[in-house]
Order: C-alpha cells, then sequence, then structure tokens
C-alpha cells in the first residue's frame, strides 16, 4: 500500500524556520496538554482525508503481560 | 507505548496540526493489515508501531519503526519511556514543519467535525484505563438520534478546554453496557469511569441526549472533574494485576516474537 518513503524531513531542518513556526503556532495549541486519538483507522483515516492534514499513526497494545488496562 | 515523546508538549502542540490516529494493535484484523503496511519486523506484525503519513494514508513522511525513536533519534527498545530532550524537541519541529508542507484545507474542509471514537465499549474502557483517562458514550439505539447527539458532542470534544482530556465510544444496545455498573437512562451521554485494568467501568454521569453543545459543555466540565486515575505506578499495576488474575485477550493473535512471553516460549523451547 505504502509507496516509497519520502523523507522530507532534511528539507525543513533549518532552524529560524522551526522558530517562526512555533512562536505563530496558535495559543490554543500551545496551551494543550495530551494527544486528541481517533480510535480507528477508518474514522482517522476518512478525517485526514476530508482535512487534509497530515497522519500521525501510533499503534500498541493495551497490556503488559497480559495485564491489562496498561500501555 | 511511547510515554515520552507522546507525552512533550511541543509534540502535543504540533499534533492539533495533525490527524492523530492510535490503534489498538490485533485487535481487528484489517487494522492489522494497514499496520503491516507501515512497518513489520521480519514480514511480522509488531506490538508497537509508528509512522507519520500523508493525508491520503499512503506515503511515509519519516522512517516508520516501533516508536518515534526509530525517526528522531533516542533509545529504541521495549521499554524504554525516557528520552533525551533534544529528540523529543526533533520531533516537534519536524511535525511542525511537516505541518508547513501539508497545512489542511482549513475552512474549505467539507462535512462535520467527527467525534474521536473508538472501536467499542470492550476496548474503550482498556484504553481509557491505559490513559487514565474517562470515556463519554454516546449511547442511543437510533442511529439519526446518535448523529445529533454527536454533533452537539463533537463541538465539545475539540474545543479548547476539552480536546485530548476524554475519549469517546459510540453504543447503541444497553448490552454493550454488560461491564459498566449504573447505567439506567435509555438514551444519553454517558460519563464512564474506566476500572483500574479497563475489564469494567461504572457510570460517573449520565447527561441528557437532548442536550446541546452549551448545555453539554458544562455537564461534562461536571462529569470529567469526578473522574478518579489509577495512580499505581507501571510495575505496580502490573504486579496487581497478575495477584488479582486479571487478564486482556486480544482478538487476534500476537506475532511480536521479541515479546516477553514469546522469548520465554523460545528459551524453553
Amino acid at each position: 500500500m505504502m509507496n516509497r518513503s519520502i523523507l522530507l524531513v532534511g528539507a525543513f531542518l533549518a532552524g529560524p524556520f522551526f522558530s517562526n513556526a512555533q512562536a505563530e503556532a496558535p495559543k490554543a495549541a500551545a496551551k494543550a496538554e495530551k494527544i486528541a486519538w481517533h480510535g480507528t483507522w477508518k474514522g482517522g483515516l476518512t478525517e485526514a482525508q476530508r482535512t487534509g492534514k497530515p497522519i500521525m499513526l501510533v499503534s500498541a497494545v493495551p497490556q503488559c503481560h497480559s495485564v491489562p488496562g496498561v500501555w | 507505548m511511547d510515554r515520552s515523546f507522546l507525552a512533550n508538549k511541543d509534540v502535543v502542540a504540533a499534533s492539533r496540526k495533525f490527524v492523530c490516529i492510535r490503534l489498538a494493535t490485533y485487535e481487528d484484523a484489517a487494522e492489522n493489515e494497514v499496520l503491516k503496511g507501515i512497518f513489520t519486523m521480519r514480514s511480522e506484525l509488531q506490538n508497537t508501531v509508528f509512522g507519520i503519513l500523508t493525508p491520503d494514508g499512503k506515503t511515509h513522511i519519516v522512517r516508520s519503526g516501533r516508536s518515534p525513536a526509530w525517526a528522531f533519534g533516542g533509545q529504541a527498545g521495549r521499554g524504554i519511556h525516557e528520552q533525551p530532550l533534544e529528540s523529543m524537541k526533533k520531533m516537534g519541529q519536524t511535525m511542525e514543519a511537516i505541518a508547513l508542507a501539508y497545512p489542511g484545507k482549513g475552512k474549505a474542509a467539507k462535512g462535520p467535525l467527527p467525534l474521536p471514537y473508538l472501536a467499542d465499549l470492550r476496548l474503550a474502557l482498556n484504553v481509557t484505563a491505559a490513559d487514565r483517562q474517562p470515556l463519554v458514550a454516546v449511547f442511543a439505539p437510533d442511529a439519526a438520534q446518535r448523529k445529533a447527539m454527536e454533533r452537539e458532542l463533537s463541538v465539545v470534544a475539540w474545543s479548547e478546554q476539552f480536546i485530548g482530556q476524554a475519549q469517546y465510544v459510540s453504543a447503541s444496545d444497553a448490552k454493550e453496557f454488560k461491564a459498566v455498573k449504573g447505567l439506567k437512562v435509555k438514551t444519553g451521554f454517558i460519563v464512564i469511569q474506566p476500572g483500574v485494568f479497563g475489564l469494567e467501568g461504572s457510570v460517573i454521569q449520565e447527561i441528557s441526549a437532548n442536550a446541546k453543545a452549551g448545555e453539554l459543555k458544562k455537564q461534562l466540565a461536571n462529569a470529567l472533574g469526578q473522574h478518579k486515575p489509577n495512580t499505581l505506578s507501571y510495575y505496580e499495576h502490573r504486579a496487581a494485576g497478575v495477584r488479582a488474575g486479571k487478564r486482556w485477550e486480544s482478538k487476534t493473535p500476537s506475532t511480536d516474537n521479541s515479546s516477553p512471553r514469546e522469548r520465554i516460549g523460545r528459551q524453553r523451547r
């Protein structure tokens, strides 16, 4: 499904560029404390396609040694 | 799951410019296939997966791996939850840069803002217990009524006050609440305290299904304020769960051969 990785990151690693970007970040985002997660691939992908925003994807098992309630 | 990068304030701030998707590995066969398209080791799905993708979900923007450390440096490996500040800073900065390259459609985005639902109540109880957060169920047998309720709640859920402070699940049948104590209503926004191990829960507050966004905001603030997060450390939690015989069975088998259980099995073999 995936195309070749596009490593855009290097092109963006210019210091002043980031300083400005962060300075202009909305106050609301700066106050934020926790990531708001979509809990399904279908729901999240639909939202990414609707908004045109990039996707940060994480997956993990909500158990440790089969004990639930912990990541 | 990483508890370092993803709790960093710069990363959280940058996450608002992304659609953030967190799946529970091995809980859905179709999602397993998506994850395998993003990262595998020896062609097998691992317990944890991390990636940053284009809005169509098809192209990797950074190196995918088991955790953000694969893309941004730091310590890669199981149970690593303390990362160098520079790696976390790099992740936040990189995300800001990616957000500039993919600024999204802004107000031109069509359609309603969706609630960020978890798949079902069983999984939602476990996930919210793991996140130490309250769960809000949008409960109504009628699909049209649930849609109307979602419209009101999504405005509140994505507001500055509430974003990231609770998680959400849709329910259409009272039977779905069999592990939740205290359900009295036949429709409503049900705010739930997950149990320590996420195998059960109890109702904190039931809010009328007819509540509009303004009223919801008030009631939800009150309900979320009553949530009592688990205070056990990671190791205390695991030890208490083993002692109490609390177990989670994923819906599909684990294929991560580096997991402790698999390693022990190999040693025994």
